[in-house]
């Protein structure tokens, strides 16, 4: 893999996806930072290593906290927030500042291709999602605007 | 006698008096009255028995003062304008009025009113025959009463059984959303053993089912995000699970191409379908192609009379020419869900390649969405 790694922060309450999740990154060339369980664990965790890219389940182990983690983790200007979850529903109409979710059941070809989405955003770059049926976007443009990385 | 018979001539000519009219009309069970018009405020100037007991006055009590003393506050004033306007104007007039008795209970008063003229045609008296219609409103009123009852009931059971919908509704996504955790479980428990399991038969065969896992997740998830849990295309699965193949394939030796039709194919025969299709592609992938040898693999699908009709064809070394492989588990699936599907499989060798030929019929729900395929309906609109 040419591009950098990405250092990436897995907020999933489910011990064997976020394992699988780590391993699957590592093959990618990217740095798992930290996993996270529950809510607090994952803002504590997003504060302290401020990861380039956050996976963020809706439902912790506290409940279907996900999007407040969302929202508190795109707060770091640096995040780029992808939720990662099979309860899409939940997502708010603002996407709570991610720029969009892979729908689990994921395969690896989906999320390498939101990895390179992603990092082809960061860097400034034309991205395309095209046939990632399993990776949507934020539909409102304007979430995009915001949360363009700052460099 | 005159030229002009009238009733009242005519009762003269019988032999009736009107005596015998007075004696008839006081004797009726029809309560009745007779006002004077030429006198101030057309006074009462006669009523019969019924009318008294109608109203519960004494006959002193009536007598020469107008009929309004019945009218009271539920009585409605445009019925009483009404009846006023044809009295002054000397019609006769059937109108219906809340009246009250001396007691101070109402009634509905069913009325006739007529003027009585005499020879030289002058109005000489209003007569009013009465009926107690209050039984008949009783009536109108309970039939309303009923009927808002049913309404209410109607509207509680529409609210009831909207809360049981939005229950299940909540229910079936609890369930789709935790079937998607486990899928993502289970998939992810089978890669992490590949990982640690050393390079060979074992560890392809768990990366093997990892895939096919993989297949029906897409299934699961293609089911649920058209808001129609019943069916399924296949072109969106198929485009989907090409993308996938081709992931995990050096592209520049192996060719992979789909020309799947629209086909609306009911949730049951989703998984069966996918699995197939997964399995057949797979191993052409695998088996077709030996020694880094270039090869093209093309999957069609359609409807046909039969139902429908799957080709899979590569150009690859043909059955005889690959491998044997002893456990052929993944054509022993193809044959168990062809069957399942009530289809039937063809393989050959097509000199070069391999082809196989499927035709499964459809069940009645595919085909029911076979037919709105034609007026495609909002469940296939694309996002």
């Amino acid at each position: 893999m040419t591009e950098t790694p990405l250092r990436i922060l897995v907020v999933e309450d489910e011990v064997l996806i976020a394992l699988e999740l780590e391993c699957l990154l590592d093959d990618l060339g990217h740095i798992t930072v930290g996993v996270a369980g529950s809510s607090a664990e994952a803002i504590a965790l997003g504060r302290a290593t401020s990861p380039d890219v956050a996976f963020v389940d809706i439902h912790l182990i506290d409940g279907p906290t996900g999007v407040e983690v969302a929202r508190a983790l795109s707060a770091d200007p640096h995040t780029t927030v992808v939720f990662m979850t099979a309860n899409a529903k939940r997502i708010p109409d603002d996407f709570a500042g991610a720029v969009g979710v892979i729908a689990k059941p994921y395969s690896e070809r989906v999320v390498a291709g939101a990895l390179r989405y992603v990092a082809d955003r960061r860097a400034g770059l034309a991205a395309t999602v095209e046939g990632l049926d399993g990776f949507r976007l934020a539909s409102a443009t304007a979430s995009a605007e915001r949360h363009l990385p700052v460099r | 006698m005159t030229h002009r018979e009238t009733p009242a001539t005519r009762a003269r000519g019988l032999g009736i008096n009107a005596g015998a009219f007075v004696a008839a009309f006081t004797a009726s069970p029809t309560p009745m009255v007779l006002t004077d018009p030429r006198q101030r405020d057309n006074p009462i100037v006669w009523v019969n028995d019924a009318f008294l007991s109608l109203t519960g006055y004494a006959w002193e009590e009536v007598s020469g003062r107008n009929c309004r003393m019945l009218q009271g506050p539920e009585t409605d004033a445009r019925a009483v304008r009404r009846l006023r306007d044809a009295v002054s104007a000397g019609r006769p007039i059937e109108i219906e009025l809340v009246n009250y008795r001396k007691d101070g209970t109402s009634f509905w008063n069913g009325m006739t009113v007529a003027p009585v003229h005499d020879e030289t045609g002058q109005i000489v008296h209003f007569y009013s025959a009465q009926a107690d219609m209050t039984g008949k409103y009783r009536n109108e009123v309970a039939m309303k009463d009923a009927h808002d009852e049913l309404e209410r009931r109607v509207g509680e059971q529409t609210a009831d059984l909207r809360a049981a919908l939005e229950q299940k509704t909540a229910l079936l996504h609890e369930v789709d959303h935790r079937v998607k955790n486990n899928l993502q479980v289970i998939s992810s428990l089978m890669l992490l053993k590949a990982r640690r399991t050393p390079r060979g038969e074992a560890r392809d065969a768990l990366q093997g089912m990892a895939e096919r896992i993989g297949a029906l997740s897409t299934v699961h998830r293609m089911l649920y995000s058209t808001g129609d849990v019943t069916r399924f295309d296949l072109r969106e699965f198929a485009e989907d699970f090409v993308s996938e193949l081709v992931a995990g394939l050096d592209t520049d030796r192996t060719a992979v191409s789909a020309e799947i039709d629209s086909i609306a194919v009911s949730a049951a025969m989703a998984a069966p379908l996918a699995l197939m299709m997964h399995e057949l592609a797979t191993n052409a992938v695998r088996h077709a192609f030996p020694d880094s040898r270039p090869g093209r693999i093309t999957i069609t699908a359609q409807r046909s009379e039969d139902g429908l009709r799957m080709l899979i064809e590569d150009d690859g070394v043909g059955l005889a020419g690959g491998t044997p492989n002893p456990a052929g588990f993944g054509r022993s699936l193809v044959e168990m869900v062809v069957r399942q599907l009530r289809g039937v499989i063809a393989w050959s060798d097509v000199a070069p390649g391999t082809r196989v030929e499927i035709v499964v019929p459809l069940d009645a729900i595919s085909l029911q969405s076979a037919i709105t395929d034609r007026a495609p309906g909002p469940e296939w609109a694309s996002p």
